[in-house]
């Protein structure tokens, strides 16, 4: 017994062998009303793994590594994202992390990855909140170094877009919609902020809130109609805005529904139906195959799953291009160390050529009083989506032609 | 704020309370023959459901679903009566509270396996489309919850009345022991009870999906204010669970738009509280005599 328990613990104690992967792990919510969006990344990010894996891998140090996936569901519940942190953060040989698409589960886990020095890039949750956390505030100064980036259009460019399409519209009273989770009531506030901002062009008749789950949405658009809103912003996950413009058009009220990007996910679309058309959110990624690159990447992506319409186009193209930019940062870094990735990261020397736009220098070195230094998207990079019939295309012709030619910031 | 918009609210809000009702009909049913109650309605709603949908993907009609469906309900009520409450009647214990919920927690887990946890629609053929009666906007499905609930509840309240057998329900839920004398089969009547009471769990699952879409989750929600409406109607009246439940409906609606929409649950719950307290029975219900 002794000798078998000394085996044991021999074997445990063998030193780390050199890493002949890179690991990654890949979060978010893979089943539930964020599913869309959580599955798209993951998918998204897999297909770039699997071209970077099918030519030979990531060049470091001579040698050429292929790269390990870890996956976890989060389930869009905080207190599961938060162990699913610890647990990352625990990992040793762990390179990084690319995922998480609830503002709440960010709050809950990110604090672990810094702590452990593990790179983290958020893709695709926009909530403000998740960046501006790390920031100096009062006498409480941020992290002089951070290992967190954002890979999304966070929620003050989508909030900025929104409010200016409702003033280019010139609609006037508008009333503001949210749910009650952390991601509507950030979007709620950064709208406000917005309006604020852009001169009070437009007055807030009312903020409603409602919960995930509700289905009768009723009592809060009649509010909106009594009170002579002439359009609705919204800020909430695709389940409810799909209750809201059901009971719109139940109400006969015709007025523009415009909201975050989440009004691009499949279950908003599909359980909105023909009420969804003409609904308005903002994009970094149109499944149209206006590129060469774009179209590549349509394909590959419908054929890899079996799908005729990405269930979340934005997702999953911001899955793929953040695979790529930590790829190039850890080629750059030549190695697998997590705090030598980071620092690559806020200086890429090449751009990177994704699907959404040629990346030049996407982040930089991080300042606790300028959050855009971890901030991969600018409003250049975002264009307003609309639905019709089923899909999201460009509610402007005119975006469309400056997509087909964009790269870079 | 003018009185259409109160009128819509409030007609809005009781056609969802409607489905309140017919849930919380499903507990009175078996409560009445066997002072049990199903913990796990919530799940026979929306596995009831789910089955439905999954018929609907085989190419069948919807007309041809539907009886399918209140059918596949029934039998999941007698599973649950056989694997959660008899036995624990037969002993005189509590334990059906326990089992029923374990078979619950079981009818959820089986769902997210099977089905997925995603939200899905339920295509239906009848119209989604608004009509205008007296100034206020009710769509076809809304109409449909509706006609389906009264014409359940009075189905079923006319087989009570009006057959043997439905008279064997009233002998069973007077006294359990007198009406085994008299040749009832107390086991026979529960078993019926349970059936019925999943048949009508996936009625009320068939009229509510269109509008609420198909998840594990759909019912949680609708269960827990079905209960509340239970209760403070009383467990033992039909008419009161309607009544209830389309002044509970009404209430939500009508708080969310004084008070706020973030306090939509808060009155039905001081309701609750209040009905317990001062009407334990019920509103409607019948203070029992028990003689020592």
């Amino acid at each position: 017994m002794p000798r078998l328990l000394a085996l044991v613990i021999s074997l445990l104690a063998v030193p780390a062998l050199a890493q002949d992967t890179v690991k990654i792990a890949l979060t978010g919510p893979y089943s539930g009303g964020s599913a869309p969006m959580g599955a798209s990344t993951r998918d998204g990010s897999k297909l770039a793994i699997a071209e970077i894996n099918a030519a030979g891998g990531i060049p470091v140090g001579g040698k050429k590594l292929k790269i390990e996936i870890v996956e976890r569901d989060d389930e869009a519940k905080n207190e599961r994202g938060a162990l699913i942190a610890q647990e990352l953060a625990a990992m040793k040989d762990l390179s990084g992390v690319i995922g998480s698409v609830n503002t709440g589960v960010v709050m809950a886990g990110d604090k672990y990855f810094q702590e452990a020095g593990i790179t983290k890039i958020i893709c695709p949750a926009a909530g403000s909140a998740s960046m501006t956390q790390w920031l100096t505030k009062g006498d409480k100064p941020g992290p002089e170094r951070l290992s967190i980036f954002r890979f999304a259009a966070h929620d003050g460019i989508q909030a900025e877009l929104v409010v200016e399409e409702a003033i280019r519209r010139n609609l006037g009273k508008v009333a503001i919609f949210h749910d009650d989770t952390n991601y509507g009531v950030s979007g709620r506030d950064d709208l406000l902020d917005q309006i604020r901002k852009q001169g009070n062009k437009l007055q807030v008749v009312t903020q409603e809130k409602f919960k995930i789950g509700d289905k009768d949405m009723t009592a809060q658009i009649l509010k909106a109609r009594s009170l002579g809103a002439r359009g609705i912003l919204i800020w909430g996950i695709g389940p409810e805005e799909a209750a809201v413009s059901n009971g719109m058009a139940k109400l006969g009220y015709k007025v523009p529904l415009i909201g975050g990007w989440t009004l691009s996910m499949s279950n908003y679309i599909d359980n909105a139906g023909p009420n969804g058309n003409g609904t308005l959110m903002p994009q970094t990624f149109i499944e149209e195959p206006v590129t060469p690159k774009a179209k590549a990447f349509i394909e590959a992506y419908h054929k890899a799953y079996g799908v005729s319409r990405i269930p979340s186009p934005v997702s999953a193209a911001q899955g793929y291009d953040a695979v790529l930019i930590f790829a190039a940062a850890v080629k750059q870094a030549g190695s697998t160390d997590s705090l030598k990735i980071r620092d690559a990261l806020e200086d890429l020397k090449e751009p990177v050529d994704g699907v959404i736009a040629t990346w030049k220098k996407p982040y930089s070195r991080w300042s606790p009083t300028d959050v855009t230094t971890h901030e991969a998207f600018r409003k250049e990079q975002t264009v307003m989506g609309m639905v019709k019939d089923g899909r999201v295309v460009f509610a402007n012709p005119a975006d469309r032609a400056r997509f087909q030619k964009r790269g870079g910031k | 704020m003018p009185f259409s918009v109160v009128a819509q609210i409030t007609v809005s809000g009781a056609l969802i309370g409607l489905v309140y009702a017919l849930v919380a009909y499903g507990f009175q049913l078996t409560y009445a023959t066997s002072k049990s109650i199903n913990f796990g309605q919530g799940e026979l709603v929306m596995v009831s459901s789910f089955v439905s949908l999954s018929l609907l993907g085989t190419g069948l009609p919807y007309w041809a679903v539907v009886p399918l469906g209140i059918l596949f309900g029934a039998l999941l009520g007698l599973a649950v009566e056989r694997a959660a409450v008899r036995l624990a009647l037969e002993q005189r214990s509590e334990g059906w509270i326990l089992l029923t919920i374990i078979v619950g927690l079981f009818l959820f887990s089986f769902a997210e396996n099977v089905w997925g946890r995603d939200d899905r629609p339920f295509p239906t053929p009848i119209p989604g489309a608004s009509i205008t009666v007296l100034g206020v906007d009710v769509t076809g499905l809304e109409l449909a919850v509706l006609g389906g609930v009264l014409v359940v509840m009075v189905l079923v309240e006319v087989f009570k009345r009006r057959t043997l057998l439905g008279k064997a329900f009233d002998a069973v839920s007077a006294d359990r022991d007198a009406a085994e004398l008299m040749g009832i089969s107390a086991t026979h009547t529960v078993m019926l009870s349970y059936a019925l009471s999943g048949a009508v769990a996936a009625v009320a699952g068939i009229l509510v999906s269109p509008i609420t879409t198909v998840g594990p989750t759909m019912a949680s929600a609708l269960v827990l204010k079905a209960f509340s409406v239970a209760v403070v109607a009383g467990l033992e009246s039909g008419f009161g669970v309607v009544v209830v439940g389309l002044f509970l409906g009404a209430l939500e609606g009508l708080a969310s738009l004084y008070i706020g929409s973030g306090w939509r649950e808060a009155p039905g719950l001081v309701l609750l509280i209040l009905a317990l307290a001062v009407r334990p029975t019920g509103v409607f219900g019948k203070a029992v005599i028990r003689k020592v």
